[in-house]
Parts: structure tokens; C-alpha cells; sequence
């Protein structure tokens, strides 16, 4: 390694050296939800973009949407249609989105039809009439839909590649110079990428997407460039409604969500004994799961959980995806938890989907805005098999993936998470969950049946709690009007609990016909 | 199914009103009553291009013609233009001109409110007739979202 010169050693004074300013690159909101997440804060402003897909994507859409929210009379936007969708049918069509406001139409934004100039001139008039509307108008946004169709017609007329690239460089070149940010709808496949001179020069290229699967149609958007922002690489989803398009960042916003280094208290769980099981409590910001075979007291102990922190001024959320939210409520009330009051308080929102085609990342994202909504300290998912079951059969392999970041996030920024998952126990050993799901979580609390003495009765365990000791015990529990109560100490008059079949190894205490923890059917 | 209610026609006699009052004296050859599809020809040719107005033209005249005989000797162009009333202006009293006109741009603006909405209707009519009160028109149909 060469040594420094004695020159270079000498610490020179600095210099006050003034930089010019680097040019600011404005973001454009959207008017999309989520989609400037997506983007890095918006479309860079006189960016020449691209918007691509298959028919049906919902690229026509997008482009109304981002017109319509930023569109003034003052810096109106010029919608060129081609020989695509008839404008005529378009406004008919678009006129349904609640986006839609009509009272832009004319100055803010002006629809032309290029059709003419494309099927009787060729492209260098088509380019003319362009620049002739632009420079009319001086548009802020300007759409050309569909320019595929222009480039189609144009190939077939005749048109040489060099003269299209030629074309697609002087738009480019023409609407940046006149300060428009502009986009340039078509369809496309994704084979036809490569070589493209349009996607070349394009300073963004939007693409999205529909995937069929087993009935269920599956919408997602790619950002595959972006020229002066930070977008979020990967595949979004993306649903189109009434409001039009909504996007659902596959960050979900959480990226920026800080971990939290706070000094962690431990939570109640709502049930005493498990509490004193679990050293006190759980630790704030963990997340358990709840393991165990149907029936076995899980939503119990997860209602135990939400009534506790509410009880304690800690607004929750409580998602719901195996009942309703009434029975579930009702349910609580009959344990003597009141769920009722907090969610008339605005202390707690039960969130219940029904199983329909959901897309797991808008389901997060549902959950999330409850979550700020009521500032929930306490979330409890119940149940996650009946959340992978709600979800359109093509979300389903991106459900471990998405829920991993949403609880890492969530948890980090401090809320506590407690999920169910229903094992189907066996007699042989004893599965914590049976869908891998054990990674997500600090904590597990593991209920299952277990046979004692001809009756059929239930333990539970604390399997894992991280950072933290916990009892190995295995305690068996009841549940009475009064919810989940722990009742006895640990036995150790049986092996093999955790199989559900024990052996005695204890020695049997003449006893008397004792009650029975639970109360049974009347003879 | 038309949609040229009486509401409809009295908005178009309207219109008709204002365009002979405004435009008194034309080199066009079409009766000053049938103006109104040339007056908006341009904002919907903009919006559609000439063959798709030409269509829309095509369909109102079509609706028209079994109202209004003398409406059968009149063509529509490639640009969307109205032609043959040379002989018809000959042939046909005014009022009958007068309420043919009325008929037919009934059903022009009846097809636009049937496909885009009452509201850009009202819009596209304001384009074309910026000066035109139109606090006291309306199609007395509701057609909203």
C-alpha cells in the first residue's frame, strides 16, 4: 500500500466551496392509494412514463386517476385517445369511479381524438397534432391511449422501427421540453420488453397484471423502472373498486416503521395463573400464538387477552375470521368480559372478513388502518388458518411471507400480537403448528385434549417464550363461566402428557367420586 | 330505448331558439333549426373523432326518421355534416322544418345522455354554446349516479 506524501498528510483548511443546487425532482401524488409508497413519493415530475399490461388491468384507470387528481384548469391535462377504447365510451365508463369529477372535464382535462390523424397520415401527423394541442394548451399531463395501438397501426402501415424510435424520441423530447409528465397507455406483453425502443427511453414503466387462478383473478402492479425515485422493487397488489385503483405496497408502509428499543413491560394475558406461567406475563411487543385443536379454549384465551388490555386502557383490535363478530361478542360477554363498552368507546374495532377472494397484503392493510385508527397497543388474529383460507387461492403463497413482515413490523413498532392456528392433534406427539408458522412468533402457547381417567380434558404449555424463562409445567385447565382458569399444579402422576394418552406412573389414590371440573351432561 | 323525452324536445326548441337568434344569417346550407348537430360537431369530433360522431349522427337520424318524413332525404357525410335539404327547404313548410329540427337533435342529445350522462352532456352543450344561460334548462330526466 502506497504511504500518504508528506503533502497529502497536511490537513489543507477547507475550503467554502458553494455548490450549485442539484435540480429537485417534485413527486406528483398519484391520487392512487398506496401507490406513492410504492413510487418513493409520487411520479417524478415531466417524467415520460409508461403505462403497460394485459386488457383488463385496469391501465386506463390508472391513468384517469392520476389526471384526475392533479389536473387544473391552470395546468390541465391533454388525454389523447387513439384507436383504442372510443372516449365517448370511456367517459361513460370512468363517470362510475368516484374519482371521477365532472367538472373538470373541458378546462382541466380535454380528451382528443387522434384516430383520424393515425389511420389517414402516418405518424409524423399524429406527432403534429400533438405538438399542435400542447402547444395550445401547455398541459401539465399529457396520456396518449392506446399508444400500442398507434404503433400497431403505424407497423402495419408501414412504418420502419427507425422511424418509430425516431417518433417515440421526438414525444419524449417534445412533452419534457414542454414541462408534461406524461403517459403512454398500452398493451403490452412482457416478451414484447425486450428491444423496445419505447421502453428505452420511458422514464418510468408501469406494468400490471392479472394471474387466473383456480377462479380467483389476482391483480398486481410492478414499478420495473423509475427514473429519479425510489421505488419498492417486487410485485404489489392491486384491487380496482368504485374508488377506483387501489394499491397495497408488498412493504405495507412498514419499512419506515422504527423498531421500538423500549424497556418492555409484561403483559397480562387475562388469566392469572397462565400470567405467573409465563413469568409475569408476556412482553410487550412479543408475538404468541395460540397452538391447539378445535374447541380447545383459543379464542377463549385470545378474548381473555383483548378484554385484559382494554380493561387496562389499551385499545386492541380484534380481527375475525372463523365467526361473527356477534357471536364472538356475546361469547365474551358470557365469560364476564365486556368487549362491548370498549368497542362503543372506540377502544376496540373487531374486524371481521368474510371468506371471499381477499388479497392478503389489502387485508393487512386493513388491519393497519384499525390499528391507527384506535392507536391498538393489542391485536389479535383469530384465526390465522381461517385468514390463509379467506384469501384468493393466488394470495395464499405470498400469506407466510406478508404476515411474517406485518408481524415483524407491527411488533417492532411495539403492538402485541396474538394469533390462533388450529392443530389437529395426534397421539403420538405434540405439533406446535402445523403451518410453519412458528417462525413468526416469541411465544407459543401450546392447548391440546389429553385422556385422563375415561374423561377427555385439557392441558396446556408454555412451548417457547424468547428472551424470557417460563414454567415447563404442563397444567391442565378448565373452562368455566368465568373464561380459561388454570385449576391444578402440575400433576406428576402421569407420563406422556403431551400425547394426549398418558400413563399413570403415580400411584392411584383411593379417592371419592369427585365432581367433575367441568360440568357434564345431566343424567 | 329514446331518449328523447318532451323534456328533451323542449330543450332542444331551446337551443334552437338561442342558434336562430344568434345566427341569423349563414352561408351554410342547413336550415338554421338543424344547426344544432353542426354546432357540435367540433367539441364531439375532438372528443370522438369525425367517424365516431358520424355514427352518433347517423343512429339520432335514424331514431328521427319515422317522426319526421322529410328527414329521410337527408344524408349525413364522412365528416358528420348534414346534406339534402336543398329541395327539402322547397318542399316543406318552416314549421315542419322547424319541428323535425327539434326532433332530431332531441335524439342527438338523448343518445349523449344515454351514453355519457346527463351532466358531460350539459357540459358538451355548454362548450358549444359558451354564452348560453343554461340555469333555466334541463332534460327533466334524472340520469345521475
Amino acid at each position: 500500500m502506497k504511504k500518504k506524501s508528506d503533502a497529502a498528510k497536511r490537513k489543507l483548511p477547507k475550503k467554502v466551496v458553494s455548490h450549485p443546487a442539484k435540480v429537485r425532482i417534485r413527486k406528483i401524488p398519484t391520487g392512487v392509494r398506496g401507490l406513492d409508497d410504492i413510487l418513493g413519493g409520487g411520479i417524478p415530475e415531466f417524467s415520460f412514463n409508461i403505462i403497460a399490461g394485459a386488457p383488463g388491468c385496469g391501465k386506463t384507470t390508472l391513468a384517469h386517476q392520476i389526471v384526475f387528481a392533479n389536473a387544473t384548469a391552470q395546468k390541465p391535462a391533454l388525454y389523447f385517445t387513439v384507436l383504442g377504447e372510443p372516449a365517448l365510451k370511456m367517459l361513460r365508463y370512468q363517470q362510475q369511479y368516484t374519482f371521477f369529477d365532472e367538472a373538470k372535464l373541458g378546462k382541466a382535462i380535454r380528451f382528443i381524438n387522434l384516430s383520424e390523424a393515425l389511420m389517414n397520415q402516418d405518424l409524423n401527423a399524429v406527432l403534429e397534432e400533438i405538438i399542435k394541442q400542447v402547444t395550445a394548451a401547455q398541459p401539465g399531463f399529457v396520456v396518449v391511449d392506446s399508444f400500442r395501438t398507434m404503433v400497431r397501426s403505424t407497423k402495419s402501415g408501414g412504418a420502419t422501427e427507425l422511424e418509430m424510435q425516431s417518433f417515440i424520441q421526438h414525444l419524449a423530447q417534445f412533452l419534457t421540453s414542454w414541462e408534461a409528465t406524461s403517459f403512454l397507455v398500452g398493451e403490452y406483453d412482457a416478451v414484447e420488453m425486450r428491444d423496445n425502443p419505447v421502453f428505452t427511453i420511458s422514464d418510468g414503466l408501469v406494468w400490471l397484471s392479472q394471474v387466473v387462478e383456480s377462479n380467483s383473478v389476482v391483480r398486481k402492479m410492478q414499478i420495473i423502472k423509475l427514473r429519479g425515485a425510489a421505488s419498492v422493487p417486487g410485485l404489489h397488489t392491486i384491487r380496482i373498486s368504485d374508488d377506483g385503483l387501489q394499491t397495497f405496497s408488498r412493504t405495507l408502509r412498514l419499512a419506515a416503521k422504527r423498531i421500538n428499543p423500549m424497556r418492555r413491560r409484561r403483559l397480562s394475558m387475562g388469566v392469572p395463573e397462565l400470567d405467573k406461567m409465563m413469568g409475569g406475563g408476556i412482553l410487550e411487543g412479543d408475538s404468541i400464538l395460540v397452538a391447539g385443536p378445535s374447541g380447545v379454549g383459543k379464542s377463549v384465551l385470545a378474548t381473555h387477552f383483548i378484554a385484559e388490555g382494554t380493561r387496562q386502557g389499551e385499545a386492541g383490535i380484534l380481527a375475525v375470521f372463523e365467526e361473527r363478530p356477534k357471536g364472538y361478542l356475546d361469547r365474551a360477554g358470557s365469560f364476564g368480559l365486556n368487549l362491548k363498552r370498549p368497542l362503543e368507546n372506540g377502544k376496540l374495532e373487531v374486524l371481521y372478513d368474510r371468506p371471499v377472494d381477499l388479497s392478503v397484503d389489502e387485508t393487512m392493510q386493513e388491519l393497519l388502518d384499525a390499528i391507527e385508527r384506535v392507536g391498538a397497543k393489542r391485536l389479535v388474529i383469530d384465526s390465522l388458518v381461517g385468514f390463509e383460507m379467506a384469501l384468493a387461492p393466488g394470495y395464499r403463497e405470498d400469506f407466510r411471507e406478508s404476515l411474517y413482515r406485518l408481524i415483524r413490523a407491527l411488533t417492532g413498532a411495539g403492538l402485541t400480537v396474538l394469533s390462533t392456528v388450529e392443530v389437529e392433534d395426534t397421539f403420538t406427539g405434540l405439533p406446535l403448528s402445523h403451518h410453519l408458522m412458528s417462525f413468526l412468533t416469541d411465544d407459543i402457547i401450546r392447548m391440546r385434549y389429553v385422556e385422563i381417567d375415561g374423561e377427555m380434558r385439557k392441558v396446556l404449555l408454555i412451548a417457547k417464550m424468547r428472551r424470557s424463562n417460563h414454567s415447563k409445567d404442563i397444567r391442565e385447565y378448565v373452562i368455566t363461566d368465568k373464561g380459561v382458569v388454570v385449576i391444578s399444579p402440575r400433576s406428576m402422576d402421569y407420563n406422556g402428557l403431551t400425547t394426549g394418552i398418558p400413563t399413570r406412573t403415580g400411584s392411584r389414590q383411593p379417592q371419592e367420586e369427585e365432581a367433575a371440573p367441568e360440568p357434564k351432561a345431566k343424567k | 330505448m329514446s331518449q328523447a323525452t318532451p323534456q328533451m324536445r323542449d330543450f332542444s326548441k331551446s337551443l334552437i331558439a338561442y342558434e336562430t337568434m344568434e345566427n341569423k344569417s349563414s352561408e351554410i346550407k342547413i336550415p338554421t333549426a338543424c344547426r344544432v348537430s353542426e354546432k357540435l360537431r367540433p367539441h364531439l369530433a375532438t372528443l370522438m373523432g369525425n367517424v365516431g360522431f358520424r355514427a352518433l349522427l347517423l343512429r339520432a337520424l335514424a331514431l328521427a326518421n319515422p317522426e319526421v318524413a322529410w328527414l329521410r332525404s337527408v344524408q349525413v357525410t364522412a365528416d358528420g355534416s348534414l346534406e339534402g335539404f336543398d329541395e327539402i327547404e322547397t318542399q316543406v313548410n318552416p314549421d315542419e322544418i322547424f319541428e323535425g329540427c327539434v326532433v332530431l337533435a332531441a335524439h342527438l342529445l338523448g343518445l349523449l345522455v344515454a351514453l355519457i350522462g346527463e351532466g358531460l352532456t350539459l357540459r358538451l352543450v355548454r362548450e358549444a354554446w359558451p354564452k348560453l344561460s343554461l340555469n333555466h334548462l334541463h332534460f327533466g330526466k334524472e340520469n345521475k349516479r
